[in-house]
């Protein structure tokens, strides 16, 4: 088995359709995708009394599941992909370790995942997938990829838990509200567990730590699209402080995620205005 | 109530605990840097096939495998130093080379039309030798010396049954004509013979010997 397999060559059944990451933003049933409503320019907040609200929670959590898929695929692959020692090339055995008890966590999430999209009504492939979690799962230097994966993307896995939790809450739907605390847990774990070997690993090579947090603020950028996650009271997915500051984000490293939302979403508008000007 | 000062055996009448085992303490750390070095080996292979494979039980039951088989490999590394091996690494070691080749054979299928081979190997194979290979360590060890060994050899064991009956129904439910029989059977007696070759996942003596002494005037 080799070793750093491309995204174009993860094994799915015949039921899953993929999509490429430009594709899913403009796709309407994508979530944090579709057009504007209520004022707001880009994808608007998830209330169960906003318009198409249950084709949009169906089509977030389809989003989870292939995530959660993603996940424990990347999770696998660095198990896998890098020896352990001391080299730059190689892992601690208990990052291993960790990432083997992430596979297992993301195993159940996938299982959490497919069971609530039943709940929901919703059939697996259903919604497209784009590979964009496990293509920063490929990253050849183990911290660029933890850091990537674990702190990016585990911790938007954060803020997504948190407001789908909220969002069973306030429509009275105990089950998803129960699945999404569990799962909110198990994420808030993997991001620590980002946090920490980043902070390890690096503790001598503060070049590699800078170059590790420039690649996960490309991987959040990317995630702040056109506002899509952020801390205003209208932002589909809201930023998780209290969690993240739980998994070792210090609370600048949130305001930056915050306003790097904020820097997403006024580029998305000014787009959106010069589209309809023209 | 009995009377508290009356003198009782330190063994309960039930306690069958004995004294010795068949492993000093090298020859235990010996093994156990080898159950090491196998289950690091199948935790690495299987994250790594998670992503190979299409059939989505199959993936989620690899994912929640390759934590068991880490968890295992934790267990024994910090069983090490415990026995005077204080540089874990340096009896975290395959058996012999005929083990890197049977390793090597069973983490060979990749693609994403091998799912069959890949849990042939795993579940027809590795894990019923490994299952061979617990036990006997388990049997044999000193029930008083070695207790602390024996407690990690019976989780693991429970884990390596457990997971060996989830891939056996994958697999059965995998091979639906004479064609999977002969494909399964094909890679099975491949990677068996390997495993011969190497004499089991600790080489050599892996779940003892069965040879008896013959007196010479009967086989002559
Ligand atoms: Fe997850
Ligand atoms: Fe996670």
């Amino acid at each position: 088995m080799k070793k750093i397999l491309p995204p174009e060559e993860l094994a799915r059944d015949s039921r899953f359709v993929r999509l490429s990451m430009e594709d899913r933003f403009s796709d309407r049933r994508s979530p944090g995708g579709g057009g504007s409503t209520s004022g707001r320019t880009g994808p608007t907040k998830l209330t169960p009394d906003a318009p198409q609200a249950p084709d949009r929670a169906r089509a977030l959590m389809h989003g989870i599941f292939v995530g959660e898929i993603q996940a424990l695929e990347g999770a696998g692959r660095t198990c896998w992909d890098f020896e352990v020692g001391p080299h730059f090339d190689e892992v601690p055995f208990a990052l291993k370790l960790d990432m083997a008890r992430q596979c297992w966590d993301e195993a159940r999430h996938c299982e959490i995942s497919i069971k609530l999209s039943e709940w929901m009504g919703t059939e697996l492939g259903e919604f497209a997938e784009s590979t964009f979690l496990y293509e920063a799962a490929c990253n050849p230097d183990p911290v660029l990829r933890l850091t990537g994966v674990n702190r990016a993307l585990e911790g938007l896995a954060i803020d997504v838990f948190n407001t789908m939790r909220e969002f069973g809450q306030s429509a009275g739907d105990p089950v998803l509200e129960f699945c999404e605390d569990w799962m909110l847990a198990d994420e808030v774990t993997h991001v620590k567990m980002g946090s920490d070997w980043l902070r390890r690993i690096t503790e001598k090579d503060p070049d590699r730590r800078e170059r590790a947090l420039e690649f996960q603020r490309v991987v959040d950028k990317l995630f702040s699209l056109g506002g899509f996650r952020g801390e205003d009271d209208d932002s589909p997915i809201r930023l998780a402080r209290k969690f993240r500051e739980m998994a070792g984000f210090t609370h600048e490293e949130v305001d930056e995620i915050s306003d790097l939302s904020k820097q997403a979403r006024a580029e998305g508008e000014a787009r959106l205005a010069q589209a309809n000007a023209s | 109530m009995a009377d508290s000062k009356k003198p009782r055996p330190a063994f309960a009448p039930w306690d069958r605990r004995e004294l010795p085992g068949m492993f000093d303490v090298e020859e235990t750390a010996r093994r156990v840097g080898h159950y090491k070095w196998v289950e690091m080996r199948l935790f690495e292979a299987l994250g790594g096939w998670v992503a190979t494979v299409p059939e989505l039980d199959v993936k989620l039951r690899l994912g929640t495998h390759c934590y068991k088989h880490a968890w295992h490999a934790d267990l024994w590394n910090k069983r090490l130093p415990e026995l005077r091996e204080m540089n874990t690494e340096r009896l975290t070691v395959p058996p012999n080379d005929e083990f890197v080749t049977f390793m090597d054979a069973i983490t060979e299928p990749e693609g994403p039309d091998q799912t069959l081979e890949k849990l042939v190997g795993v579940y027809r194979v590795l894990i019923p030798h490994k299952i061979a290979a617990y036990t006997y360590h388990l049997n044999n060890t000193s029930t008083i010396t070695d207790a602390p060994t024996m407690r990690s050899l019976r989780f693991v064991l429970n884990d390596e049954f457990e997971d060996w009956r989830d891939g056996e129904m994958l697999i059965q439910s995998l091979i639906t004509d004479e064609a999977d029989v002969q494909r399964a059977a094909t890679h099975q007696a491949r990677c068996e013979g390997l495993i011969v070759k190497a004499g089991g996942i600790a080489g050599p003596g892996s779940i003892g010997s069965t040879d008896v002494a013959v007196p010479e005037e009967v086989t002559a």
